[in-house]
């Protein structure tokens, strides 16, 4: 059984269009196990009963930013040993050098190609 | 790939309605900066939505929208940085390069060339607010990634153990004395999973110093539930104060039984590619036992974590379904009026268990409808942003210094009726600009505030929706159009008008005021145009004015294109049906109430006022005159603008809904008739617009009768 087919992963992306893609994208990879939210708290909320592998997560969001999503992912016992990966517009120093500080994972800068986020998950996964 | 089921393809056209969404957020953001916010969310939300166009735009390859979002998203995250203030000359270039950007949007989504140039100006003008700060971007190679070292998940298939929380509550005094009830409290948490209640008396004292009024017992709850710790503190909210109350999680620690090994790290390689190492990694298929469950039901089976988040979830329908219900809903309409008449002629008693079920059924149609209806209507907000780039637009062409307010934005209409004002709103707001408004020079010899004013508003009343354009510039200078109207042979030379009248000439087919048309308010096309697309609605549109002070256009739309609350009249043999909102009350003609003004022209007395009197026999052409006027039924008639009138019928049926059914464009256009409708016993009849009939009657005469009331009461 290869990675792809236990890999849970969930996508948080204010923009359903972006939610669209990425899990199209990960679909393309063989990966089915995959939820989304359009939130942090919805997010958070969700990972509580099922949790994942693998949170792939916008930064820009109204409420609760990427960043702030980490964080609280870190400080919960169930969460903090998730794997998160960033998706930004702007890899910002500011924002990067926070996200590591997180325990961020891994980032990717929008736009991307399917084959970047593929390195991008596998970089922190393994091949999937 | 499958053509018809491209997910790409829907993603893309999701993308594009996604954006419709975001340009309006951009633009109320934009007008809420320009009316002095400084809330700091509403450039959050500004910035946001350029960025999510941008990166939306990014992932299906639109270079120029991309381009141009970008440079508009980096200087309004200056302005969020506090870097760059959004003084007027900013927001002028905001709104523009919002305008800019929703054209790059259109065009990008209907496939058109974009000239790579377009929006040079605008770049160089957002350049103009940059300094030369530039971003210190991290790039993938600056940034080591980490690998998961633990991948340990339960088991997809065992049901994940809910929390369980430990629940220390000890009711205070105040708690009884207030009428609450530990028992409900209790119950209200059980039902949120599986409890354990313990009930401490230790505190109980011997039944002779026992008061009772004081609390003495305390609980001990054990929970086991999906929930989070908020929505238990939830359940005790109204006793908040008044209790004891200590939650917590037990099973916070607990690791659950590894289902899938560790993952080895894979960060120790600098490049983020895969190597054959990574890829030989494989997860050992051994499943552990899933942990026990302490209640099945409880647990969340396969239930999906993803769940529409935001403060209320909307759905997407097709138009042509709701067309669909819509129509059906009109059918539902007629075959209950139909059905309704069936039973009454078969002579059933009205406390019969048929008819009081028929009145059931009425009312769930009236429901139903109104429910229908609102599927249907939608703020006009989004109509008004657009109006507002038409003001822009039309203010630097003619180099006026405008404003655009707007009242009542959330009024609600009917979407056909949204879509088919915007091209007669769009004229009349480029009038108001380019006619209406006076020049700067002319505004600052007057005395005025050199920024004109166009007000666009919308509003119910009186079952209808009245929208209207006003402007604060000259009024309609009558001497020129009476002048125009003349030399055009529209008006006889010798014509006296009144204010009025000279007004309503500007609805004249090929009416042109402005001395030299201007390319902005085109060529062709006039107020006759407006006024014709208004009607075509079921509206109307009146005009006032002052010298000096300004224009104001009121048009007046039927709630719904649908149906109608209508009453059902005989006149000389035939159906007809008016509109139950502007029939203000009837009468019986008594020989006294008709006064002649001239042969004719009559008016009838109501309550010591006069309205003038129309036969609505003669106007439609039914019949001639009635010998005599007494003893007819009259419809007093109030319209929106204030307007009274008396129609004579020869009797009245019925009130009811009716279904509004379009007539064909092939029908000529007759004065008075708005549409048709069928009845309930299968018949037809004409609707009646009784604005029309009263305005068909002749501008003339109509100005004289405008008023009798004050000119009787002078007299």
């Amino acid at each position: 059984m290869a990675l792809r087919d236990q890999i849970r992963i969930m996508v948080v992306d204010d923009m359903s269009t972006s939610r669209g893609l990425i899990t199209q994208a990960l679909d393309a990879f063989g990966v089915r196990n995959v939820a989304s939210t359009a939130d942090g708290p919805s997010a958070l909320k969700a990972l509580e009963s099922t949790p994942v592998h693998l949170v792939i997560s916008d930064y820009n969001m109204p409420g609760m930013d990427g960043l702030q999503l980490l964080h609280r992912l870190r400080s919960g016992a169930k969460t903090k040993g998730v794997g998160f990966i960033l998706i930004t517009g702007k890899a910002d120093k500011a924002i990067i050098d926070q996200g590591r500080k997180f325990g961020m994972n891994n980032f990717l800068k929008k736009p991307f190609e399917p084959k970047d986020l593929q390195a991008c998950i596998e970089a922190v996964v393994g091949r999937l | 790939m499958n053509d018809t089921n491209d997910p790409m393809a829907e993603i893309r056209a999701s993308f594009f309605i996604e954006c419709e969404e975001l340009l309006e957020a951009l633009q109320d953001g934009l007008q809420q900066m320009d009316d002095g916010s400084d809330d700091p969310e509403t450039i959050n939300i500004v910035f946001r939505a350029v960025h999510s166009i941008k990166g939306g735009a990014g992932a299906f390859g639109l270079e120029d929208l991309v381009r141009f979002a970008h440079r508009y998203e980096t200087v309004l995250d200056e302005v969020r940085s506090g870097k760059l203030t959004a003084d007027a000359e900013a927001m002028k270039v905001f709104f523009q390069a919002a305008d800019h950007l929703s054209d790059l949007v259109r065009m990008c989504r209907d496939g058109q060339d974009i000239d790579p140039n377009g929006g040079d100006n605008l770049i160089a003008a957002l350049n103009a607010f940059l300094g030369d700060t530039e971003e210190e971007e991290v790039t993938a190679e600056d940034f080591q990634p980490l690998g998961v070292m633990t991948l340990d998940l339960p088991d997809l298939d065992a049901p994940a153990t809910p929390p369980e929380y430990e629940i220390l509550f000890k009711p205070g005094q105040e708690l009884f004395t207030t009428g609450n009830e530990p028992q409900t409290l209790l119950r209200n948490l059980a039902a949120l999973g599986t409890a354990q209640v313990r009930c401490d008396r230790g505190d109980l004292p011997d039944l002779s110093s026992l008061a009772p009024e004081t609390p003495y017992f305390s609980w001990n709850i054990t929970l086991q539930a999906e929930v989070m710790e908020d929505e238990i503190r939830e359940v005790f909210e109204f006793v908040d104060g008044l209790c004891e109350l200590t939650i917590t999680r037990l099973d916070d620690d607990t690791e659950s039984p590894s289902a899938l090994p560790d993952l080895p790290a894979v960060a120790e390689e600098p490049e983020p590619e895969p190597t054959p190492a990574a890829a030989s990694v494989e997860l050992a298929p051994e499943p552990a036992p899933p942990k026990p469950v302490a209640k099945p039901e409880s647990s969340s089976d396969a239930a999906p974590p993803a769940k529409a988040a935001g403060p209320k979830s909307v759905v997407r329908v097709d138009l042509e379904r709701i067309e669909r219900l819509v129509n059906l809903v009109g059918e539902l309409v007629i075959n209950q009026a139909m059905l309704a008449q069936s039973l009454d002629q078969a002579g059933l008693s009205p406390h019969s268990d048929a008819m009081n079920g028929l009145e059931e059924f009425q009312r769930l149609t009236r429901d139903i409808q109104d429910s229908v209806m609102m599927i249907r209507a939608q703020p006009v907000k989004s109509l008004f942003q657009r109006m507002s780039r038409i003001v822009r637009e039309a203010s630097a062409a003619v180099k006026k210094d405008v404003r655009l307010i707007t009242e009542g934005e959330a009024t609600e209409v009917d979407k056909t009726v949204i879509e088919r004002l915007a091209d007669p709103l769009t004229h009349m707001i480029r009038n108001a600009v380019d006619h209406g408004l006076e020049s700067t020079a002319d505004r600052k010899e007057a005395g005025k505030e050199t920024t004109g004013h166009v007000r666009l508003s919308a509003a119910h009343r009186s079952g209808r929706v009245i929208i209207e354009v006003s402007d604060d510039g000259g009024g309609i200078n009558r001497d020129k159009v009476l002048g125009i109207a003349k030399s055009k042979g529209l008006v006889p030379q010798d014509a006296s008008l009144t204010d009025g009248e000279i007004d309503n000439l500007l609805f004249l087919p090929g009416f042109s005021t402005a001395s030299q048309v201007s390319d902005l308010s085109g060529r062709g096309v006039g107020m006759d145009v407006v006024k014709t697309s208004i009607q075509q609605l079921g509206g109307r549109i009146a005009i006032t004015s002052e010298r000096g002070k300004g224009t104001t256009f009121s048009i007046s739309l039927p709630l719904t294109l649908a149906v109608l609350d209508g009453m059902v009249v005989n006149v000389a043999g035939e159906t007809l049906v008016l509109p139950l909102n502007v029939v203000e009350e009837t009468l019986s003609l008594g020989p006294e109430d008709v006064q002649m003004l001239r042969p004719g022209h009559n008016v009838v007395r109501v309550r010591g006022g006069f309205v003038p009197l129309y036969d609505l026999g003669i106007m439609l052409g039914y019949r001639g005159a009635r010998d005599t006027l007494a003893g007819a039924i009259v419809l007093l008639i109030s319209l929106e603008d204030g307007t009274r009138a008396a129609l004579v019928i020869d009797g009245i049926q019925d009130q009811r809904q009716v279904v509004i059914k379009g007539l064909d464009d092939s029908f000529y256009r007759a004065p008075g008739i708005a549409a048709a409708t069928i009845l309930g016993d299968g018949q037809i009849a004409l609707i009646l617009d009784p604005a029309d009939i009263i305005a068909a009657a002749g501008p003339m005469r109509h100005a004289e009768l405008a008023r009798p009331e004050r000119k009787a009461v002078n007299e």
